[in-house]
C-alpha cells in the first residue's frame, strides 16, 4: 500500500488538507456533543412517571356563584365518574405529576427548622389516588377514606401520614429505603408517618433535581376548583375524555369544565423544550455532516480533476481500477484521520467545558471513538463516488497533451 | 516480442467514424530501436496507445510476448503494462507531489515488490541516470532534461520487455535532447528494445529502423535498414 507516498504527497498540499481536517474536527466536536445531549434529553424524556399514562387524563372543574358548593360537587362528580363504564377509577388531586405546576414541602428528620430540609412534591388527594394512578405499592399500605382530611387551604397543610416514593424514602432514610415504613419525618413542626412506599412517583416539575421525590397525603383542600385525575380501561381514554367533559358539564351548570388533557399530551408539553432541542440538534448534526461530506467530496473531486493526467499515468504504469480506488480512499482516510484526531481532542475538551459550566453529566468514553469511526465512515462514503470515477480514468490520457 | 497483424482502430462518435489505424502490421524484435514518424493525426499516438495497452484495438491480432492481448481484461492489461512495458512521455508525466524516489517507486509498488528490492532497484535506476544525489527532490526542482531522465529511470526500473517513448525530446532544447537520445541509445545498446514516436526526422534517421505512418498505414517511406518486416496491406 502507498501509505508513505500518500502521506508525503499530502504534506506538500497542506492548506486543503488542513482546512478539510479542521472542518471534520469541528463537525465531530459538535456532532458528538450534540448526540450526547440528545441522548441525555431522550433519557430524561423516557423516565417513567410511575403513572399509567396512556390510559389517564384529567380535567378541572371551577365553580362560580353563591349556589356552588365545592365540597358536595366534588363528591358528586367523583361518585358519577367512578360509575361511568370504562373508567377504572378517579380521584381529586391538587396537581398532576409532570404537568409543571404543583406543591412542595421541605421535609426534615427532626423538628428543627435550622436543619437542612429535603424537598418533595406533595399531592393532596384521597385514598383512590393510588389505584387511579396505578402506582406500584412496594411496602406498607395505602391510607383509607377515613384518613382523608377535608380542610380549607387557609387552615394550613397538616397531614399526619404519607405514601412516599421510594426515591423520597431513600432521600429521607438512606439506610432504610424500602423499610422506612413507620418512620417519622417533619413537615415544619408536624410529624408525618410513612405508611406506604410506591416504587415510583414523579413530581410535577420534570427538570427539578428532586423530580423522583414525591408523596401522596390524605388531605383534600376545599376550593372552588377541583382537579380530577381519571384512569380508563385500555383503549377507552379518548372516547371517555369527550364523554366525561359533557357529563360533568351537564351535571352542574354552576361551573365550567376546563383543561381537559390526557397524560400523553401533558408529557409532550412538559418535554417540548427538550424535544425541540433534540430536534434542533439533530438538524444541526445532519447539516454539519452534509456540509462536511460535501467538503470532502469537493476536495476529492478537485484533487481528482487536478490529477487526471497523473491518474492516467498511474494506470499506464500498471495501476488497476482497484489500486486507483484504494489510493483515493486511503488519501481520504488519512485526511479524515487527522480531522477526527483533532476532533477527538476538541470533543473531550468541549464536553468537559459543558459538564462544568452547565452541570451536565460526564460524557461516556465511547462517544468519542464512536464519533471518530462514524465520521471516518462518512468520509469514506463521501469519497467513494469520486474515487470510483477516478478509477475509471483511461490510461490513454497519459499520452494526451492536455 | 511485439507482433501486430492487420490492426484496425476506429473511433466512433454519434456523427463521425474515424479510422486511426488501418490494416497495420508490424513486428518488433528484441533489442531493436524503432522510431515511428509521421505527420500530425497520422495515427502515431494511436499506435503507441495500442502497443502500450493503453487502448484496445478494434480488430486484428496483437501478440505481446506471445500473449494475445485482445483477449485480456482491464486487470490483466494493467498487469501486463506494469511488467512488460516502460513508458516515457513527452511531458515526463512525473507526479509533482512525490520526490524522485517515490516517482520511480510507482510502477514497482503496483508490481507488489518487497521494499528492500524496490529500494535497491530505484537507487540503481537513479544512479544510472545520474540523479541519485537528488532522490529526495521533487520534479519541480529539476530541469526538463533531468525530469526526463527521471522518467527514463522510472521506465527502466521494472526491467521491461521494451520501452515506449512518446516524443521523449519534444519538450527539451536541442542540447538536452541530444543527451536524452544518447541515454536512450545507451539503454538500447545494453539490450533493451525501444519504440519511439517522434516528429523529429533527424532523430528518426539516427535509428536503426524507422516506420513512417501516413493516414493510419505504414507508408513506403519507412526506412527498413534493419530489414524487419513491416508491411501494410
Amino acid at each position: 500500500m502507498e501509505i508513505g507516498p500518500i502521506l508525503r504527497a499530502l504534506t506538500r498540499n497542506k492548506l486543503g488538507v488542513i482546512l478539510i481536517s479542521l472542518q471534520i474536527a469541528f463537525t465531530m466536536t459538535v456532532m458528538v456533543n450534540a448526540v450526547f445531549i440528545i441522548n441525555e434529553r431522550s433519557k430524561l424524556m423516557a423516565r417513567p412517571s410511575g403513572l399509567d399514562e396512556p390510559n389517564m387524563f384529567y380535567l378541572r372543574s371551577t365553580g362560580f356563584g353563591d349556589q356552588f358548593n365545592s365540597e358536595i360537587t366534588e363528591q358528586d362528580d367523583l361518585e358519577l365518574l367512578r360509575n361511568v363504564p370504562g373508567i377504572v377509577d378517579a380521584t381529586a388531586i391538587n396537581s398532576i405529576p409532570i404537568s409543571g405546576g404543583g406543591s412542595s414541602d421541605g421535609l426534615r428528620l427532626e423538628d428543627d427548622p435550622t436543619l437542612p430540609s429535603i424537598p418533595a412534591a406533595v399531592y393532596f388527594t384521597d385514598e383512590r389516588a393510588l389505584n387511579t394512578m396505578r402506582l406500584n405499592l412496594i411496602a406498607g399500605e395505602n391510607f383509607s377514606g377515613s384518613d382523608v382530611l377535608h380542610q380549607r387551604s387557609s387552615e394550613g397543610r397538616n397531614y399526619p401520614m404519607a405514601v412516599v416514593s421510594l426515591a423520597l424514602a431513600e432521600a429521607l432514610f438512606p439506610e432504610e429505603g424500602q423499610t422506612a415504613v413507620g418512620k417519622i419525618f417533619y413537615n415544619d413542626s408536624n410529624p408525618v408517618q410513612i405508611i406506604g412506599i410506591v416504587e415510583r412517583l414523579q413530581a410535577p416539575w420534570t427538570n427539578s433535581f428532586f423530580v423522583e421525590q414525591a408523596m401522596l397525603v390524605p388531605l383534600n383542600f376545599i376550593s372552588s376548583t377541583s382537579t380530577y385525575l381519571i384512569r380508563t380501561e385500555p383503549g377507552q381514554r379518548d372516547r371517555l375524555m369527550v364523554e366525561t367533559e359533557e357529563l360533568l358539564a351537564g351535571n352542574n351548570s354552576n361551573r365550567i369544565i376546563r383543561d381537559l388533557k390526557s397524560m400523553d399530551e401533558t408529557r409532550e408539553e412538559s418535554y417540548r423544550l427538550d424535544s425541540s432541542m433534540a430536534t434542533i440538534l439533530f438538524v444541526v448534526i445532519l447539516t454539519l455532516v452534509f456540509i462536511t461530506s460535501m467538503g470532502i467530496v469537493g476536495l476529492a473531486v478537485f484533487g481528482i480533476n487536478r490529477r487526471r493526467k497523473q491518474i492516467g499515468t498511474r494506470r499506464a504504469l500498471g495501476a488497476t481500477h482497484a489500486e486507483i480506488l484504494r489510493y483515493f480512499m486511503l488519501e481520504n482516510f488519512f485526511i479524515s484521520g487527522v480531522g477526527v484526531t483533532i476532533g477527538a481532542v476538541l470533543t473531550i475538551a468541549f464536553s468537559i467545558a459543558l459538564s462544568s459550566l452547565f452541570e451536565m453529566p460526564t460524557m461516556g468514553w465511547y462517544y468519542t471513538p464512536a464519533g471518530m469511526l462514524i465520521l471516518i465512515g462518512i468520509g469514506q462514503l463521501a469519497v467513494l463516488g469520486p474515487s470510483t470515477k477516478a478509477s475509471r480514468i483511461e490510461p490513454a490520457i497519459a499520452t494526451r497533451s492536455i | 516480442m511485439l507482433n501486430m497483424k492487420n490492426i484496425r482502430k476506429v473511433f466512433r462518435t454519434d456523427l463521425v467514424e474515424t479510422c486511426a489505424l488501418d490494416d497495420f502490421s508490424l513486428t518488433v524484435d528484441q533489442g531493436e530501436f524503432v522510431t515511428i514518424t509521421g505527420p500530425s493525426g497520422c495515427g502515431k499516438t494511436t499506435f503507441l496507445n495500442i502497443a502500450g495497452l493503453l487502448e484496445t484495438h478494434t480488430s486484428g491480432l496483437y501478440l505481446l510476448d506471445d500473449v494475445d492481448v485482445s483477449q485480456l481484461g482491464d486487470y490483466a492489461r494493467a498487469k501486463l503494462r506494469n511488467q512488460k512495458i516502460g513508458f516515457i512521455f513527452q511531458s515526463f508525466n512525473l507526479m509533482p507531489d512525490l520526490n524522485l524516489f517515490d516517482n520511480i517507486d510507482v510502477p514497482l509498488r503496483y508490481r507488489g515488490m518487497k521494499s528492500a528490492e524496490r529500494k535497491e532497484r530505484i537507487d540503481k535506476a537513479l544512479d544510472s541516470v545520474g540523479l541519485f544525489a537528488r532522490r529526495k527532490h521533487v520534479p519541480a526542482q529539476l530541469s526538463g532534461g533531468q525530469q526526463q531522465r527521471v522518467a527514463i529511470a522510472r521506465a527502466l526500473v521494472g526491467d521491461p520487455l521494451f520501452l515506449l517513448a512518446d516524443e521523449p525530446t519534444g519538450n527539451l532544447d536541442s542540447n538536452t535532447a541530444k543527451g536524452v537520445m544518447a541515454l536512450l541509445e545507451e539503454i538500447n545498446d545494453s539490450g533493451t528494445t525501444i519504440i519511439m514516436v517522434t516528429h523529429d526526422q533527424s532523430l528518426a534517421q539516427q535509428s536503426k529502423r524507422n516506420i513512417h505512418i501516413l493516414d493510419g498505414r505504414i507508408s513506403n517511406a519507412s526506412n527498413e535498414t534493419a530489414n524487419k518486416e513491416a508491411t501494410a496491406a
